[in-house]
């Protein structure tokens, strides 16, 4: 029997190895853009996987349909009861969208932090060792999907965009652990109280919001949304509910668990929010941007602390 | 056709993955399980073990690369892991018996191995801050559970396609 480690193999094994831990931390480093061949890669990958998650998703619509329709008597009646408020509250709505649009004018505001421009995106593929909490979505750089954009479902926000290729883009996840990923947002109340989306935890299965100033006074049941503050997200969309506060570690601000309000168990169909006004329109690629964002999120962290 | 029924089925089982994959986690009384498709390394071990270690080595290459650049963005975890995987699967094989059987349950053990060494990974480089006992727990078990299933239905499967495949290859060189 040959043994099995013979010399030349030994050192082709030991060069393979290096040039693979070297490659390792080449790509681990946090980067801008994904280099060529890599695009190419992914957008060949993305292409080939579309073929393979189309019917698989036509086939849980499917399933999904026939569960809804196992529910429709139940669902109608309850609907059927809220219809009526609904009404009104939409007639509200419209008058009060009005008056916002009259008193804009009036101020010369014409830009608005809420405004964006929805890009219906499908999912092609979760990360399937779930180590990352990342998916891979249809849309990218052609279709006008630029890094750090926020991504939602119609149930509220679960991630932004970390890397896009021309035809695909890669969302990171709000329930990841990676401790550099920020989302700046507010509970909504008669003072507003704004923090830091910063972490998740993975029992509770709640996201933890940091840096509330401990003067503002928030309860559970409140609505937590973006601030928008953060240069690249749009304002005002839902991200979760106060389920407990408690104090951080220094005593100097208070941190809340956020149940978020998507669900990010099985993601399919997902809007990416592309802000229509943007806080600085330099010539320098978005560096600018990103820049307002860091300091933003400082100032932010500062006046908490 | 036989011929490209092994390239064929890896390229069905690498894109398959990710679509399992969006079944997980699934939760079961409040506590959520991951379910992690191992599929293609399971053929590789095969493909190995019956066939040719070297095809399974270079295809572990390959699609090891692939999954690197499509999912994780970081290059080499598991174009390293999949081809050692598929030579430690030769190597104790050669020792032991070529049996479906037991080739099935040494792969489990070696999907067991690389759960634990991209748990150990990760952990390394902060990504994850999940102690072993939940890892074990909410991981490694369903995942162990789910992919043994998938191998008791479809190894003979395998074990069948790639005989066919190596059949041919030597009536070819006779």
């Amino acid at each position: 029997m040959p043994q099995f480690f013979t010399n030349k193999r030994l050192i082709l094994l030991l060069v393979g190895v290096i040039v693979l831990v070297a490659l390792i931390f080449f790509t681990l480093k946090d980067r801008e853009n994904a280099s060529v061949p890599e695009q190419i890669v992914k957008d060949a990958v993305g292409f080939g996987q579309s073929v393979f998650s189309k019917p698989a998703q036509y086939i849980t619509d499917l399933i999904d349909d026939v569960d809804l329709l196992l529910n429709t008597y139940e669902e109608n009646k309850r609907l059927k009861s809220r219809l009526a408020e609904y009404a009104s509250v939409q007639a509200e709505l419209s008058d009060v969208r009005l008056e916002n649009d009259r008193l804009r004018k009036a101020l010369g505001k014409e830009e608005d932090l809420r405004d964006y421009e929805p890009v219906q995106a499908t999912v092609l593929a979760r990360n399937p060792d779930q180590w990352e909490e990342k998916v891979v979505i249809d849309r990218g750089e052609v279709h006008g999907v630029k890094k750090n954009m926020a991504v939602m479902t119609a149930e509220g926000l679960i991630g932004k965009v970390i890397l896009t290729t021309p035809f695909t883009s890669t969302v990171q996840l709000l329930a990841t652990q990676d401790p550099t990923y920020r989302v700046s947002a507010l509970v909504t109340g008669k003072p507003e109280a704004f923090g830091l989306i910063e972490g998740y935890d993975t029992e509770r299965h709640e996201l933890i919001m940091k840096r509330i100033d401990s003067t503002f006074d928030i309860k559970p049941g409140q609505k937590v949304i973006s601030s928008g503050l953060g240069g690249i997200f749009p304002k005002g969309l839902l991200i979760g509910e106060i389920t407990e506060v408690t104090t951080e570690d220094y005593g100097l601000t208070k941190q809340a668990y956020i149940k978020p309000a998507a669900d990010f168990s099985m993601l399919e169909h997902v809007i990416i929010a592309k802000r229509t006004s943007m806080a600085v329109d330099g010539s320098d690629a978005g560096n600018t941007g990103e820049a307002m964002d860091e300091a933003a999120d400082e100032a932010e962290g500062g006046s908490g602390s | 056709m036989i011929r490209l029924a092994i390239p064929l089925i890896a390229v069905v089982l690498f894109f398959l993955e990710p679509v399992f994959g969006l079944f997980s986690p699934i939760e079961i009384g409040g506590e959520y399980y991951y379910l992690v498709p191992r599929f293609l390394i399971m053929f590789l071990i095969f493909v190995g073990v019956y066939y040719s270690r070297q095809r399974a080595v270079v295809y572990g290459i390959v699609f090891g690369l692939l999954y690197d650049m499509f999912h994780i963005d970081i290059i080499g975890l598991y174009a390293f892991l999949y081809p050692v995987l598929c030579l430690l699967a030769c190597w104790i094989v050669k020792h032991i018996h070529q049996h479906v059987a037991v080739v099935t349950v040494i792969s489990l053990l070696l999907v067991a191995l690389l759960e634990t060494a991209l748990y150990s990974f990760f952990t390394l480089i902060g990504f994850v801050s999940i102690g072993f006992d939940e890892f074990l727990k909410t991981r490694l078990l369903p995942t162990m559970i789910a992919n043994a299933v998938f191998l008791v239905m479809f190894g003979w499967v395998f074990k069948m396609l790639i005989d066919r495949r190596s059949i041919l290859n030597k009536e070819g060189i006779s």
